[in-house]
């Protein structure tokens, strides 16, 4: 039996009288890829930033490799966000940084890394994403595929147990969504643990091990994509997939 | 790092509360002036160097001091008590203040020993008994023949003077208009925004003899005798250095060395300084003026900014009480700060700080300045770091990142390229304002032109000398932070 990498338990968020995520209780075991679908506004970015405690959950618990992030001291949780990277829809690229110290701030700001072994690893990350000779360009000159590209480099340049993808793809225009969805299916046949909201369903029947369909603050289904895109078993979803599906 | 801001908060706040409350405790002690001046070595002598002859600035071998029958009456008692003279200068309003604060240990600066004067400082016996004149263009001479021949006119004297008090008791229907610089009075004058300005005889000859287009008028004032003397303040209560001084004051009088000995020597230097009244000859009078423009602007825009980074971070502090009440010190500091005018804050500095540690007028400058800019650089901040995108903060935490590396190494360089361009205006702005200091004597631009305006008794050209100044320090600084500006923009 493997042990779940995350384990969420009753997780609730309130933005003040305005009930986001309800009694929540889900886990990930290590090497699955999740994909959380469901209509906008419904809190799945909600949920994701709840998983590495961007946003703190109102009540409930998020289990972090059997640790209860709500309970840790803000020093352990920064040592446990260094596992779970984080790609966000807008990239999120320090502009003021070339792609190259974009990715290697943290490792040596961070981990401690020195200024001759994290441009090495910030290389080769570069390469497993096609974007090694844009290493000295700032990110304002970048198209928004090879943006997320260095987003995704850089958070894997800490060498993440998890990666959690809050609508990677939605940003860009159509033509680049297919070299970051390859870079992020490659992610997922090395092993990766990945968490993705997308619209791209696509993606989610082709890499997902589970589909997480959610709405209304709450998974209102966790199905394998098979039987989810053929046989939804929730109105909900039903309704939902009648839509996108057309 | 967060323990450090708490302890530099208490400190800045223990001095300011500090300063005020040991104010009124320091002179009940029993009288030990006279043995304190012994033991310093030197006796310090405010005046206010734009009186002439009893004090001004002359030129000697290129070097500008402060000359004058009053430094001659400070020399004298200075050496009788076997004590070296020190001359401080400052505008006439702040002497007694400057003396209260023990800034100095006396003022002498034609000073006359009125009764609400006694009552906060003590004075010696009179050194020079005086009157008073009102000094007028030559062309108006047959119009004009004593006080009572303003009525609907103007006419002017130095602020906190007696001329000025009296001349607003004495006068019907007349405007009295109060300048701190009898050069301003006399550029007042000329310019007929005035019609005669009130000064102590020996003044109002000096300015006549030097200056064709003046004449000078009996005031025909009714004044006793205390009005017309001149005498040396102390602090109130030292009265081992008041009779110590006396005996000095006496033997002036006896010998009659004021009129024999000092007024003389003081017409000499008035003299020496009409010969050459082109801006050039004062160029190390500005030079000097820039150059304490200079290091005041640069050092407060130092302080000023590394304090603005504090306050900006404190206000924004967030968690347990001990952040919230350093969020709260901070943002009644900024607000109370930016609701108070520049000018009091630098007097509060400097006489009020004083109180506490002695700090040299450049220093109090620097410190006032920098308090002050501190707190406009803290709303710079402020508003550059809500500038930067939230998405900034959150990818920077996602990557382990602290609060504290998130905001050095994320938020505030993106945040501080957002402002240059207000930083740039405050840092030019600042060479501006410097100018405040000059109140309390630190020779930057103002001040060093004051003085050589008094020196050659014209009025405009230096004011357009220093206006030239500004414009080149400003232009360079604004051309240099530009090139910076550029050099920043690579997105
Ligand atoms: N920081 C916030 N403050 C207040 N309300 C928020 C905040 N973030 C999200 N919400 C609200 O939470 C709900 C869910 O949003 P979100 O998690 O972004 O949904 P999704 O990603 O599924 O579109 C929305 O109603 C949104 O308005
Ligand atoms: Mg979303």
């Amino acid at each position: 039996m493997t042990k779940p990498i995350i384990e969420v338990k009753n997780l609730a968020k309130n933005f003040g009288d305005n009930v986001v995520l309800k009694n929540i209780t889900e886990q990930v075991n290590p090497g699955q890829v999740i994909v959380v679908i469901g209509p906008s506004g419904g809190g799945k970015s909600t949920f994701l930033r709840c998983l590495n405690l961007l946003e703190t959950p109102t009540s409930g618990e998020v289990d972090f490799n059997g640790e209860n992030l709500t309970t840790l001291d803000p020093k352990r949780v920064n040592e446990l966000r260094e596992q779970m990277g984080m790609v966000f829809q807008n990239f999120n690229l320090f502009p003021n940084m070339t792609v190259l110290e974009n990715i290697k701030l943290a490792p040596m700001k961070v981990k401690g890394i020195d200024d001759t072994t994290a441009p090495k690893r910030a290389h080769e990350l570069l390469k497993q994403v096609n974007l090694d000779d844009h290493a000295d360009a700032f990110p304002g000159s970048l198209s928004g595929g090879q943006a997320q590209r260095v987003a995704i480099a850089r958070a894997l340049a800490m060498d993440p147990k998890v990666m959690l993808f809050d609508e990677p793809t939605s940003a860009l225009d159509p033509e680049m969504v297919g070299e970051v969805l390859n870079v992020m299916k490659e992610l997922a046949n090395q092993g990766m643990t990945m968490v993705v909201v997308t619209h791209e369903m696509g993606f989610a029947k082709s890499v997902a091990d589970r589909v997480w369909f959610m709405a209304d603050g709450f998974i209102q289904e966790n199905n394998t994509p098979e039987s989810f895109f053929s046989d939804p078993q929730t109105e909900r979803a039903q309704d939902f997939l009648s839509k996108i599906l057309m | 790092m967060k323990k450090k801001w708490v302890l530099f908060f208490a400190l800045v706040i223990a001095l300011f509360t500090g300063a005020t409350m040991t104010g009124t405790t320091a002179h009940a002690a029993s009288d030990d002036s006279l043995a304190q001046v012994q033991k310093k070595g030197t006796l310090v002598m405010g005046t206010s160097p734009d009186y002439p002859p009893y004090e001004f600035q002359a030129t000697v071998h290129g070097k500008t001091k402060v000359v004058g029958m009053d430094v001659a009456v400070g020399e004298k008692i200075a050496k009788d008590l076997g004590v070296k003279l020190e001359v401080k200068s400052m505008s006439f309003d702040s002497l007694l203040v400057a003396l209260q604060t023990g800034k100095v240990d006396m003022v002498i600066s034609g000073m006359n020993p009125t009764p609400a004067r006694k009552k906060n400082v003590d004075f010696t016996h009179t050194y020079y008994q005086g009157g008073y004149s009102i000094v007028i263009n030559k062309a108006d001479k047959g119009i004009y023949k004593n006080k009572d021949s303003f009525k609907g006119k103007t006419i002017g004297a130095q602020t906190g003077s007696t001329m000025y008090n009296e001349s607003k008791k004495q006068t019907t229907d007349t405007t009295v208009k109060g300048m701190t610089s009898v050069s301003d009075l006399i550029l007042g004058l000329q310019s007929h925004k005035l019609q005669g300005v009130a000064m102590e005889k020996p003044s109002a000859e000096a300015y006549v003899s030097n200056n064709k287009e003046l004449a000078s008028i009996p005031s025909d004032f009714d004044l006793s005798a205390s009005d017309t003397s001149a005498s040396v303040a102390f602090k109130k209560g030292s009265t081992s250095l008041v009779a110590a001084a006396n005996k000095s004051v006496d033997q002036i009088k006896k010998q009659n060395l004021v009129n024999k000995d000092y007024l003389p020597a003081a017409g000499k230097y008035l003299k020496t300084n009409t010969v050459n009244t082109s801006m050039l000859h004062y160029w190390k009078a500005f030079l000097k003026g820039v150059e304490y423009t200079l290091i005041i602007t640069v050092c407060s825009v130092f302080f000023g900014f590394i304090l603005g980074v504090l306050l900006a971070l404190a206000r924004m502090a967030q968690g347990g009480p001990l952040m919230t009440g350093l969020r709260w010190l901070a943002t009644a500091y900024v607000e109370f700060i930016r609701g108070t005018p520049m000018m009091v804050q630098v007097m509060f500095v400097y006489f009020g700080l004083g109180l506490v540690v002695n700090l040299p007028a450049l220093m109090s400058g620097i410190i006032a300045i920098s308090l002050n800019s501190g707190a406009y650089v803290a709303e710079y901040i402020r508003g550059g770091i809500n500038s930067v995108d939230k998405g900034q903060t959150e990818a920077a935490r996602s990557l382990g990142m602290s609060r504290g590396y998130t905001m050095r190494y994320v938020v505030l360089p993106q945040a501080l390229k957002n402002i240059w361009p207000s930083l740039g205006n405050e840092f030019i702005t600042l060479i501006k304002d410097s100018s405040i200091v000059s109140i309390i004597g630190v020779s930057e631009l103002i001040f060093q032109s004051n003085i050589v305006r008094s020196d050659t008794y014209r009025g405009v050209a230096p004011i357009a000398v220093i206006m030239v100044l500004y414009f080149i320090l400003t232009f360079t600084a604004s051309r240099i932070l530009n090139f910076f500006e550029r050099r920043m923009q690579h997105d």
